[in-house]
């Protein structure tokens, strides 16, 4: 019976082969060609690696002192996302385990009023928020005075957008971890005399670890190679990797962004083999 | 699952409803809200051609859409530069005058005439050919740059009239604490700081990339965007920002649109156009992709006709190119509806047919130098 | 001498390291009460200002002129704005059905491998759930370009203007990252039925398919049902990667003429116009009816439920 399953399967293989290998494979040979907007005709195209020397070059001089700026592209990118990605995770946890202990047992409910503010567009809800974080808002204009401090194009608000945009992802993993979680072990080991709080962190958290670090993936990767919401909310001043990439893709310059891609693509794979370290088969993730 | 299926058989049909059209079509690529309702409506009742209208929201995404031939544009509004690039890569068909038998009644501005002019000269310094561009293209609206400013501010417009560039690129000396928003283009960024240092700009070297970043590092940007920039001049969240006199006239006129008067809104934010300054001119030109080339023909002469040209202007901020237009426009001052008389007032106040200052369209560098510039442009913002 | 019981010394609550909690638990409920809703008010914070700009009779972004409700008739009236919504609905329920259908029966071909099989194209399947929009939209954009040329090289025939990029491209696009999402949620819940019930089914006589359908599913419905809404979701927010994608639908009509319509879905659309104008405030009109609509829809959906429940504690009586 179980051969007969299987063949199930064959599509979504072929699938996944042609749709996820062949792709990685495209940008790899781009990220290895000559090719940008002045060499855009199949016939110029060849093997050239001469962009590779832009990444370690010093490229700038600002204030006497040399510096890379798709390096710093890239720190930015490590900062902002694992910022983000703690940030989410104290909050994400927290909220996930009050809906774990509140009555509302459909989890159909929590998923849909955890996603929904997803189904608003990304563009329009980071100018929104934005707008708000701004000296003179719409929100300002009806109170008469504003709710937020307005640091519209600093850090700060870059990593609040990021995290009430990806907040969802830590949030839903850690609950589906929590959910599963048997409640009398909690009181089993309540009655062995823990603490409150010892029971959480010696018994609770540890089985909640794999919805944990699938969160924090969740969270991690898109802040790290996303580009819409840093550009929105930093006024366009600061610049992680995704920007970077969408400027050489939106110009043609496809062999540096491809590289850069590449580059993005090993935290990626990095990231996924952590992940099947904890959690074989992705359970968690959403 | 049922309901689902239901669900969507019900959406398709009332899409397929909604958009269905007959006859023959017109594919247009162009801007966002760049083309007057009004007009899309008289044309399609005169000649019962439907116009399909495609908006992207760069010169490099047309680029991009007519070269990899995703879909077969018939006519394209994309600015100078990138017609000499599309010229030069061989995209463009050459238009057949004796379906355009307007163009013979109308007269292109000087302005009009002096872009032209340097794009061909541009084009020879940097290929070694002659090129006719009113072989390819037919103007469609152009306009200056300028810098708009948050006029609730005391003092920036007497500065920016004074001191002109220097306000804003120096802030820090000519009127520190003004924050500035950048226009998030590399090349216009670039353009602009050659023009501070008194450059042509669409000159290049090396040296003059390094001039550039420093101008471009030392004038500390708070903002580098497109389309927010005025919005927040006109919110009073950016006090000056580098941008089209058209941006500046399309908010101008919404709030006119609003029921407020013209002063109140110059009272709120302005702008100044420098001199010299960068100007554009958007072309209608057909890719050689077209399919439909009558009704693109027919298309570009119905735009040519005064009246229609005019009403194009009524809904868009830029100037017109011809002068018979600009005359129809000009001919609204007295007119007893304020919008119109306002419109009018506008036209005569920022793109008036005699202003006199030097313009320089941008040229399409080649695209090694693209490249540089993009890089530093992004050097620049990662250094901030 | 045999020490007596209460000789022992008696050792406190306390001294076990039990400390009184209770005193402290209504304070701390009520501030974790008020810091939850503050976070769930925090996500929904973009969505309260969107809902905002939808009332205001302006234009403006930044200033609230008076409450209006005109935008929200205008909806209909902006064609590029329909047609925009039209498309990103069409997409995500198509890719949203086939992922749903298709997407259950390769997790239960993939279920019926083997542990070590399993696990590795698992990790495969997470590949587009992880993997950078940007990557991912250039990548598939080269592949679905490398097919249209090739498609375009076999089929000498094809008009001029024929191309794959459309709602093809856009729907296979969308199909690679929701696909994932239904295998994902629809695993876990395989795993949780009685691996003898398929083999009970069949040993009954009932065919293959049948058994999937009949015993198989019913049982995974909740990881069906959650794998769709999350497709969804990722469906019609979805920008980077369709914008990659999209191109426009071109059909020869039966009488000679092409049916045209755009093809950017609404978040293409929206990146597009905001370049270089204003947007409509309908546009915050229609994604704030899209958030009513469906909350409305889910506390109907519980209260329906809640009061189902009662009637059967009742009949239970």
């Amino acid at each position: 019976m179980n051969s007969l399953y299987r063949r199930l399967a064959i599509p979504y293989q072929v699938w996944l082969v042609v749709l996820v290998f062949l792709p990685i494979m495209a940008v790899v040979l781009i990220a290895v060609s000559n090719l940008t907007t002045a060499n855009f005709n199949l016939s110029d195209i060849s093997f050239s690696l001469a962009h590779w020397n832009d990444l370690v070059e010093n490229q700038s001089q600002v204030d006497g002192e040399y510096f890379n700026s798709y390096l710093t592209a890239f720190r930015n990118s490590f900062m902002y996302a694992s910022i983000t990605t703690i940030v989410s995770f104290i909050f994400g946890y927290f909220l996930a385990y009050q809906i774990k202990q509140s009555r509302i047992k459909n989890k159909f409910i929590i998923l849909t009023i955890i996603i929904l503010p997803m189904w608003s567009n990304l563009i329009l809800r980071s100018e929104a928020l934005r707008n708000i974080m701004q000296e003179n808002n719409i929100i300002e204009s009806i109170l008469g005075f504003n709710i937020l401090p307005s640091f519209a194009g600093t850090s700060y608000a870059v990593i609040i957008g990021l995290l009430l945009t990806y907040m969802p992802f830590m949030i839903l993993p850690v609950y589906t971890a929590l959910e599963k979680i048997d409640d009398a072990l909690g009181e089993a080991s309540l009655d062995l005399g823990l603490t409150p709080f010892k029971s959480f962190w010696k018994v609770t958290f540890p089985l909640s670890l794999k919805g944990v670090v699938s969160g924090s993936i969740m969270v991690f990767l898109p802040t790290f190679a996303g580009f819409a919401v840093p550009k929105i909310l930093s006024n366009g001043t600061i610049l992680l990797i995704g920007n970077v990439i969408e400027t050489k893709f939106t110009y043609k310059i496809l062999n540096i962004g491809s590289l850069l891609a590449m580059l993005v693509l090993f935290v990626i794979l990095g990231s996924i083999l952590i992940l099947t370290r904890f959690d074989k088969e992705g359970e968690t993730l959403l | 699952m049922k309901k689902l299926i239901l669900a969507i058989a019900i959406m398709l049909i009332a899409t397929a409803v909604v958009s269905c059209s007959s006859g023959p079509t017109l594919r247009l690529l162009n801007w966002g809200e760049y083309l007057n309702e009004d007009v899309i409506d008289a044309f399609e009742e005169e000649y019962g051609i439907t116009i399909k209208q495609t908006v992207a929201s760069s010169n490099e995404l047309f680029y991009s859409k007519i070269v990899s031939n995703t879909t077969a544009y018939d006519l394209v509004i994309p600015s100078d530069y990138m017609v000499e690039k599309m010229v030069e890569e061989d995209l463009l068909l050459e238009l057949d005058y004796s379906l355009i038998p307007n163009k013979d009644l109308v007269t292109y501005m000087a302005g009009v005439d002096d872009i032209y002019a340097s794009m061909t000269a541009t084009t020879l310094a940097r290929t070694g050919e002659t090129v006719d561009y009113s072989v390819y293209a037919v103007p469609y609206f152009w306009g200056t740059y300028g810098i708009i400013y948050n006029n609730r501010v005391d003092g920036l417009e007497e500065a920016l009239n004074e001191y002109g560039w220097s306000v804003y690129f120096d802030a820090e000396t000519y009127f520190p604490d003004a924050s500035r928003g950048m226009y998030d283009v590399p090349q216009d960024a670039y353009a602009t700081a050659l023009i501070y240092l008194g450059e042509n700009p669409n000159d290049y070297s090396q040296d003059l990339l390094d001039s550039a970043q420093t101008i471009l590092q030392n004038a500390h940007f708070s903002q580098w965007a497109d389309d927010a920039l005025k919005r927040d001049v006109e919110a009073g969240n950016l006090d000056m920002a580098f941008a089209y006199t058209g941006d500046y006239l399309d908010r101008l006129y919404i709030q006119l649109d609003d029921g407020r008067t013209l002063e109140e809104v110059q009272a709120d934010f302005n702008i100044y156009v420098p001199d010299p300054t960068i100007v554009f001119i958007d072309n209608m030109v057909i890719p050689y992709t077209a399919t439909n080339l009558d009704a693109a023909h027919k298309f570009i002469n119905f735009l040519l006709d005064p009246e229609i040209m005019a009403l194009n202007a009524q809904s868009v901020g830029y100037a017109v190119p011809t002068e018979e237009a600009y005359d129809v426009i000009i001919s609204y001052l007295d007119s007893e509806d304020s919008y119109l008389s306002s419109w009018a007032y506008a036209n005569q106040t920022y793109y008036n047919k005699d202003r006199e200052g030097t313009y320089y369209p941008m040229t399409s560098l080649p695209s090694t130098f693209v490249d540089d510039i993009t890089t530093m442009v992004d050097a620049v913002k990662v250094s901030s | 001498m045999m020490k007596r019981y209460s000789d022992y010394p008696v050792a406190t609550l306390k001294e076990y390291g039990y400390r009184d909690y209770s005193k402290m638990k209504p304070v701390n409920k009520v501030l974790k009460t008020i810091l939850a809703y503050v976070l769930i008010l925090g996500l929904y914070l973009s969505i309260i200002v969107i809902a905002i700009e939808s009332f205001n009779s302006s234009t403006s972004m930044s200033r609230f002129a008076g409450f209006s409700l005109e935008w929200y008739p205008n909806i209909l009236q902006e064609e590029d704005l329909m047609t925009a919504i039209a498309a990103t609905f069409i997409v995500s329920l198509i890719a949203t059905a086939i992922a749903t259908i298709l997407g259950t029966f390769f997790a239960i071909g993939l279920y019926a491998m083997n542990k070590r099989k399993r696990q590795q194209w698992m990790l495969l399947n997470n590949v587009p759930i992880l993997n950078a929009d940007i990557v991912t939209g250039f990548s598939l954009m080269l592949i679905f370009s490398f097919f249209n040329q090739f498609i375009k090289m076999v089929f000498v025939g094809l008009r001029g203007d024929w191309s794959l990029f459309g709602p093809t491209t856009l729907i296979l696009a969308h199909l690679f990252f929701t696909f994932p999402y239904v295998v994902l949620n629809v695993m876990p819940k395989l795993k949780e039925t009685d691996p003898n019930l398929m083999d009970a089914a069949m040993d009954l006589g009932v065919k293959p398919f049948k058994a999937i359908t009949k015993v198989l599913i019913p049982a995974i419905k909740a990881g069906i049902f959650a794998g769709m809404l999350l497709a969804f979701t990722m469906s019609i927010d979805d920008f980077v990667i369709s914008f990659f994608n999209s191109g426009e639908l071109n059909v020869n009509l039966a009488n000679g003429n092409q049916f045209i319509m755009n093809f950017d879905n609404l978040s293409v659309w929206i990146y597009g116009v905001l370049g270089k104008r204003n947007l409509s405030p309908s546009v915050y009109a229609f994604s704030t009816l899209l958030t009513i609509f469906t909350l409305v829809a889910l506390i109907g959906y519980q209260m329906s439920k809640n009061k189902k429940d009662k009637g059967r504690v009742k009949v239970k009586k």
